[in-house]
Parts: C-alpha cells; structure tokens; sequence
C-alpha cells in the first residue's frame, strides 16, 4: 500500500514539475524571441514580464471548441497527444536532479531514458496519420525519418562517457564527475549530442515536422484546444530532459564550484543550454530533409563512433 | 513517377498549397502534385485577388488612374504611379517640371529598398528563419514613416499627378532620409547580410536550387533580379534610361548561376545601389515647382504608347491607347511577377517541398499585380 | 565544396549570426503599446476629406458645383443641390453632401479639384468602425470630422505644412 502510495505521488510531484517547467520555458521562449526581434513579448498577464501569460493560454485552450476533422482516425487521432506526452514525462523519472534527489535511480537509467524517448515518435505518427490531412502526413513522414536518424547519433555519443564513467546509472555517471566534467575529454561527443537533442525536439533549424513555411504546423496542423497544447507541452517537455541530460553526461549534473545546492547547480546548467537552444532558433533558417539527413548519417554518426574510438583507445592504452 | 517497390503500392498526391497558406505570399494557389517529398508537377493558379483593373480604368479619368494603380504592386506602388505618368505625360505631352524628375527618382529607389526589405524578411521567413523577417519589417516600417512624412500615406500613395507630384519635400525631411540611408547602409544592410545571406545553412539551401538557365529566362520574359541573376546586365535604368537616369552613377549587380542565391544578391546589392542613387539625387536636386501647369484634364490623342520601368520586381509597363478621350481606350498592364510566375512549374519539377517554398519565395511573387 | 570548408563556413557564420542576435537582444525593444500610447502621427498623413468650415462666415464653402463629385476616381461622394421649396430654384449649398469612406481611395484628388476650397484633408488616423454603413459620412459628420483634427490643403504642389 505504501509503495503505491508512493508512486502516486511521485507521478504527481513529476507531472507538477513538468507542466511548471512547460509553462516557463514556453514564457521564457516568447520572452526570448521577443527581445532578440526587437519586441517585448508577453507583457499583460501577471505582473512585470507577463510571467503568468503561459497561465493564461492554458485556460483559454481549455475553454476552447474541441475540434475534431472530419475523415479522421478516430482512435489514433485521439490517442497521439496522449502518447506523444507520456514518455515526455515518463523520462523525468530518471534525472537526477541532485544528488539522492532523483525519483527512481535505475542502474540501466541511460538506456530506460533511450528507449522511452524514442516513443515520442509513435506520438508524432500517429497525429499526422489520424489527422487525415495531407500536411499533417508530410510532417509525420518528416518526423519519421528525422527523429529515428538522429536517435542513434544521440545515443552513440553518450556511450563515450558510459566508457569513461564505467556505469548506465547516471548517479553514478554524475558521481564520476565530482573531479572534472566529462565536458572537455567528451568535447566531440557533447556537440553530437546536443545537436542530436535540437533535431529531436523539433527546433529550428530542424523543425521539419512542423515547418510553418511549409507545411502550416506539420503534424498537429489539425489539432487545437488543448489537445494541440499537449505537443507543444510534450516538446517543451523533451527539450528539457535532452538539455537535462547533457548537463548530466557531460556538465557534472549537480557539482559546481560554489556552495550552492547541487539541484540549483543542475537547474542552472540545464536552463543555460535551454537558453543557447532557444537563441539557436531564433537565429537559424531551416535546412531542407536530404541535408538533414546527409548530416545525421554522414557527419554526426562518424563523428560519434569516432569519438567511442578514441574514448575506448585512451581507456585502453592508458589505464 | 511513384517509385515502386515490388510488393508496395505507392501513388502521387496532390496538395493544394494555398490559397490560404502562410508562405504564398497574398493568394497564390498552387496545385502540386507530390511524389512522397518530392514535386512531380507545381501549377500556379491565379485570379484569387483579380480585380479587374484594366477593365475599369477604361471608364475613369486618367488622373484617377495612378492611384488605382498603387494596387497593382501594393509592395512598390510609386514604380506603378511613376510607369503610368510616364505612359499618360508622354502620350499627353505633359511638361514635367525639373524638380519632380529628379524627386521621382528619388521615391523610386526608396521605394525599390523598401521592397527589397520585405523581400529580406519574407524569403528569410521562406527558409524557416523569422527574425531576419522582423528585422526587414522594422527597417520597413522606418521607410514608411519616411514615405508617410513625404507623400501623407504608408503604402498607396496617391503622389504622381499628371505633370509631377501632389506635394513637394522639405530639406527637414531630407535630412531625416539622410539619417535613414546612413543607417541602412553602415547598421541594417550588414546586419542583413551577416543573420542571413552569409548563413552556411541560407548558402547551401539556395546555392544551386531553383537554377534558371539565360535562354530560359528570356524565353519566359523574365525580367529584374530574375534576368540579372542570369548574368544578363539588362536593367532598363541603365538600357532605355527614364527620367533622369542616363545622369546618374550606378552599378547593375547580376549574377552568374541564376539559383536562389544569385537572386537573393542580386537584390541585396540593388540596396547597395539604391542608396547610391538617392545619396546623388539629394545633392543635384535642383530648386523649383513639382507640379506643371496644364493637369486639370489631359486628353490623349489617337495614338498609343508603350511606357516601361525597372520595378524592384522586373520591367513594369503600361500599353496606353488614347481616342481623344479624357480616359484611356485601352490600358494593358504588364507585371513582372505574371511572367515570373509561369517559370515555377518549370523550377519545381523535381525538387523538394521545401525548395519549392524557396523558389516561390526568390521570385518575389506579389499577387495584386499577378491578378490586376 | 569539401566537408572541412563547410565545416568550417558553418561554424563561422552561425557565430557571426550568434553576435547579430545577441546584440538585438541586449537594445532596448522599438514596441510602442499602440493604445495607451499613441506613435508619432506624421503631420499632413491623409484619412478622410472632410468638408471645411469658413472662418469668416461660419458656413461651409461648398457651392455644390459638384466637381468633387465627377473627380472622384471610385465615386464615393454623393451631392444633392439644395433647392428652394417656395421658387423651386436651385440654391448654391448641397443639401446633402455624402461621402463614402469605405469606397475612397484617399487619393486628395477632390480636394485638388475643389474651386472654392471647400475640402481640405484631414489627419485623424484612427476612423474604424464595426460597420461599414457607419464609415458613410453625411455632411454634418464631415462637418463635426473637421472639428476633430488638423486638416489641411494641398492642391498646387507645395511641400506638407510640418515634417
């Protein structure tokens, strides 16, 4: 009985977090893009920087028509969102945010983190399919393609630093950091990875699947209300974790140099490589799939078996 | 063709891109047939925004036709205004003072740079980058106070009357243009430059798509950035000078490969040179009225006359019959974009989606003139 | 082009873009909360001809000659001569006098062709209305319109009064 009761809250505590982190990180986004285009960005609801704007569209997405296309799949159609936010979430579970305060530490916590994320994809398909609508099934085949080349680069550059760390929980990943990052030996590793995050998420300049020149808003062209809420709060979600991740992989997770606590360290870093993706896409044009993809395969993959190579050699030969 | 694997069925789609879709720029329809990513066949369909402008000039005065044809071009109106003075004071012989000579050269190239940075901003928001867009809008937005503060309207101005120019300019406003021009040319046209047209990712997505062979560009009548991104120098400033073009110092930025990329510099350059334009007619602008005497009505006589223009688009031109009527027997407008429109079936076969979005968006399609 | 130079390129110019936006980001925003606070108004920006009232004799110059009328390229004015009930005799003010905004061009060519200087050009922006009939303007409207900005009349090529 305790321990359902436990899990029960620990469901509730992990999905408080993550629609708190959406909501700041989609004001944050606005806010960001505002400033850089010369705007102010949400302004008018909650005090000073329309901290509470995020609160605001929640509502008025509640409150609005549920519509529903016409020809469409009903039950895939209906299910997407669902499933295109549930691993979002579920990957909260094996972060750690400091030290001990992680809510399950998992001693395969990579590969659970790999592997649940990958369901996104099944989200993100089975929207554009049950959508019956023709832009929703171009971004859906876009999707496809896009987060199923760029899941293997992701993963293929984190196994560098299961080399050096000897271990797949990342407590103890982090543990193995308290001397220095695995920032500087893994140098190679963390830009695939991060670039392998951007394309994950769907942000520019890899937002193929939802690219607005193109295709309208791709995948969820036919959703609104809050059923279209729940993608954007799934992508928010992901970004989050994929930044989350790096800080754990390659930043040192909780360690830092001042006597703060080790979760305000881990926020800090993570929120600083949310900053750099949204100032990325802010920037950026968009890059067409074929180059997309020649990137992916051609560039990333070698270059992270190439950096397992030498990690493994140095492994070898040095110690 | 649909690429078939033994065992698979696969069959092309047809995609309706537009009307209402955030990259046709105003109306365009395009039909594409899609094989999978890929474009089989793209056929532009137009008339969504016709508004029958040839038609129902025939029954106005001609003084009531410049402002009309503000709409044609909404994105360039004075090269409009300007082509069909031209067309009425020549066939006319309406005298045209000195001063509004040189000023309608002056509102030309502002005019052509204004257009150039919506073009900026929209090709930027073509490629899925939106910032460069609000930076072209903000620069916009300063050109139209400007033009506001000359003419007494953001963007269809009314300014040309028969025989010279509704109201003159102040050297207070000058000064401001001044400052204007400054900026563009030592802040803006760098920021352009370095946020978007020298982006790795904007070179490789532009460089070598949408490739429009000389032969091709003037079979199909292209004309303006289009043509000269060829490498084709005919620019009708410089070819068949109006105005007072033949005293001005300017260069004709061309291309070589007549891709995206050739035309995105083409147009980038041209803002170069616009502002070299305005810089040299602010210091030549002679003294004197903007407005000539006899404007009250002009009747045409029995002749016609072919009145053409460097639009920031191509050549505009303006086919003007005359019966000896206060209006125009007949007007035919020619639009640059109307031409340019019928090359995107032949750019898009066999692209990508998204090249075809590029394409679309380096031919600066503007349906108001597309339609008339 | 070889895999290092891109390499290289891609790097260069995503920094270069980097600086760009990091500099915008840090100068203050050009928003002007429309509003509460009202951006600059170019003096002498044309919205609506409206009918001007003499200062000396405290009626309107119109004598209904209707030039303005046959002038207007989309045709949005309307006049009606007054006539005298008793003689049946055409008297020289309109009786009505109506012009529609939702048809004019804004183009001041009434005013250019006005004799009696009768129009003049007003600069009040902001005429929207959730109707169209409502941007029908009688002459009292035009009359009450004229009241409420700086109008001004520019018919023989002089440069705007203020910029």
């Amino acid at each position: 009985m305790n321990d359902v009761l436990a899990a029960v809250l620990e469901a509730i505590a992990v999905l408080c977090y993550v629609a708190l982190n959406a909501f700041v990180l989609i004001w944050l986004e606005r806010k960001i893009a505002g400033h850089i285009q010369r705007r102010v960005g949400p302004l008018r609801v909650g005090g000073p920087g329309g901290a509470l704007q995020s609160l605001a569209d929640g509502i008025k997405l509640f409150s609005k028509e549920d519509f529903r296309p016409g020809g469409r799949d009903s039950l895939v159609w209906w299910l997407a969102p669902l499933v295109s936010m549930t691993p979002a979430v579920m990957v909260f579970i094996a972060i750690p945010f400091g030290q001990h305060l992680i809510v399950h530490d998992m001693n395969i916590g990579l590969i659970f983190i790999a592997s649940i994320s990958s369901f996104g994809l099944l989200g993100v398909f089975m929207a554009g399919w049950g959508s019956n609508n023709k832009y929703s099934l171009l971004g859906a085949m876009r999707a496809g393609a896009q987060l199923f080349s760029y899941e293997i680069p992701a993963i293929l550059s984190t196994i560098g630093v299961v080399l050096a760390a000897g271990s797949l929980s990342l407590e103890t990943i982090v543990a193995k950091q308290s001397a220095h990052w695995f920032l500087f030996p893994q140098i190679l590793g963390f830009i695939v990875f991060y670039i392998a995050v951007l394309a994950e998420t769907n942000r520019t300049p890899f937002d193929l699947a939802e690219a607005e020149s193109e295709l309208v808003a791709g995948y969820f062209t036919e959703y609104s209300g809050i059923r279209w809420a729940m993608f954007p709060f799934a992508e928010y979600g992901s970004l989050f974790t994929g930044c989350a991740l790096a800080t754990t992989l390659f930043l040192g997770g909780w360690h830092g140099p001042l006597f703060l606590p080790g979760w305000i360290w881990f926020l800090i870093k993570t929120y600083i490589l949310v900053f750099i993706a949204m100032w990325i896409r802010w920037t950026l044009p968009r890059v067409r799939i074929d180059q997309l993809m020649d990137l992916g395969w051609k560039f990333l993959i070698p270059l992270s078996l190439v950096n397992i190579l030498g990690t493994g050699a140095y492994i070898a030969l040095v110690r | 063709m649909a690429t078939t694997t033994p065992g698979l069925q696969s069959q092309l789609m047809t995609l309706n891109l537009g009307p209402q879709h955030p990259s046709t720029h105003g109306v365009l329809r395009v039909v594409v047939t899609l094989d999978g990513e890929e474009v089989v066949e793209a056929q532009p369909d137009i008339g969504y925004l016709h508004r029958n402008f040839e038609k129902i000039v025939e029954a106005w005065a001609l003084p009531g036709v410049i402002p009309f044809s503000d709409r044609n071009d909404y994105l360039a109106a004075i090269a409009n205004e300007v082509c069909v003075c031209d067309a009425i004071e020549t066939l006319g012989q309406v005298e045209l003072p000195d001063r509004a000579r040189w000023l309608r050269v002056l509102f030309a190239e502002l005019q052509r740079i204004i257009s150039h940075e919506l073009w900026y901003g929209a090709f930027g928001m073509d490629l899925g980058a939106f910032t460069p867009f609000l930076y072209g809008f903000r620069d916009r937005e300063s050109g139209y106070l400007l033009m506001e503060k000359a003419t007494g309207a953001r963007m269809l101005y009314g300014f040309n009357r028969v025989g010279g120019l509704r109201n003159d300019v102040t050297d207070a406003w000058l000064k401001e243009l001044e400052a204007y021009l400054d900026f563009l040319d030592k802040e803006a046209w760098p920021e352009y430059m370095k946020l978007l047209i020298d982006n790795e990712i904007f070179v490789l997505r532009t460089k070598g798509t949408g490739v429009l062979t000389q032969e091709q560009a003037i079979a199909w009548g292209a004309s303006g950035p289009v043509l000269r991104s060829t490498g084709l120098s005919w620019d009708l400033r410089k070819k068949r000078p109006y105005l007072v073009y033949d005293q001005l110092d300017f260069a004709v930025p061309t291309g070589t490969h007549g891709d995206n990329y050739d035309r995105a510099m083409v147009r980038m350059l041209e803002i170069k040179e616009s502002i070299k334009i305005i810089r040299q007619v602010m210091k030549r602008l002679p003294d004197g009225p903007v407005l000539g005497k006899a404007r009250a009505s002009v009747r045409l006589p029995t002749a016609d006359y072919y009145a053409r223009q460097e639009s920031p688009r191509g050549e505009v031109g303006v086919y003007l019959v005359g019966n000896g009527r206060p209006n125009a027997y007949r007007l035919k407008w020619r639009a640059p974009t109307f031409s340019h429109l019928q090359l995107v079936p032949l750019l898009c076969r066999g692209v990508k989606v998204a090249d075809m979005i590029a394409n679309l968006g380096s031919l600066d399609v503007v349906m108001g003139e597309v339609d008339r | 082009m070889s895999l290092p130079r891109t390499v290289w390129n891609t790097i260069k110019s995503v920094v270069i873009g980097h600086s760009v936006t990091a500099r915008e980001i840090a100068t203050r925003p050009i928003t002007v909360f429309y509003p509460e606070e009202k951006p600059e108004f170019p003096t002498g920006s044309r919205s609506v001809p409206v009918l001007k009232v003499n200062e000396e004799s405290g009626y309107i110059n119109c004598t209904s000659c209707g030039l303005c009328e046959r002038t207007c390229p989309p045709g949005c004015i309307d006049i009606e001569q007054a006539v005298d009930p008793a003689t049946n005799k055409k008297k020289p003010w309109p009786h009505s006098y109506t012009l529609d905004l939702s048809h004019c061009m804004v183009c001041n060519l009434c005013i250019e062709a006005c004799p009696f200087d009768a129009l003049e050009m007003l600069d009040v922006p902001e005429l929207a209305t959730y109707q169209v009939q409502d941007l029908k303007f009688n002459k009292e409207q035009l009359l009450d319109l004229w009241k409420t900005g700086k109008a001004i009349r520019i018919a023989e090529g002089q440069p705007m009064p203020s910029n």
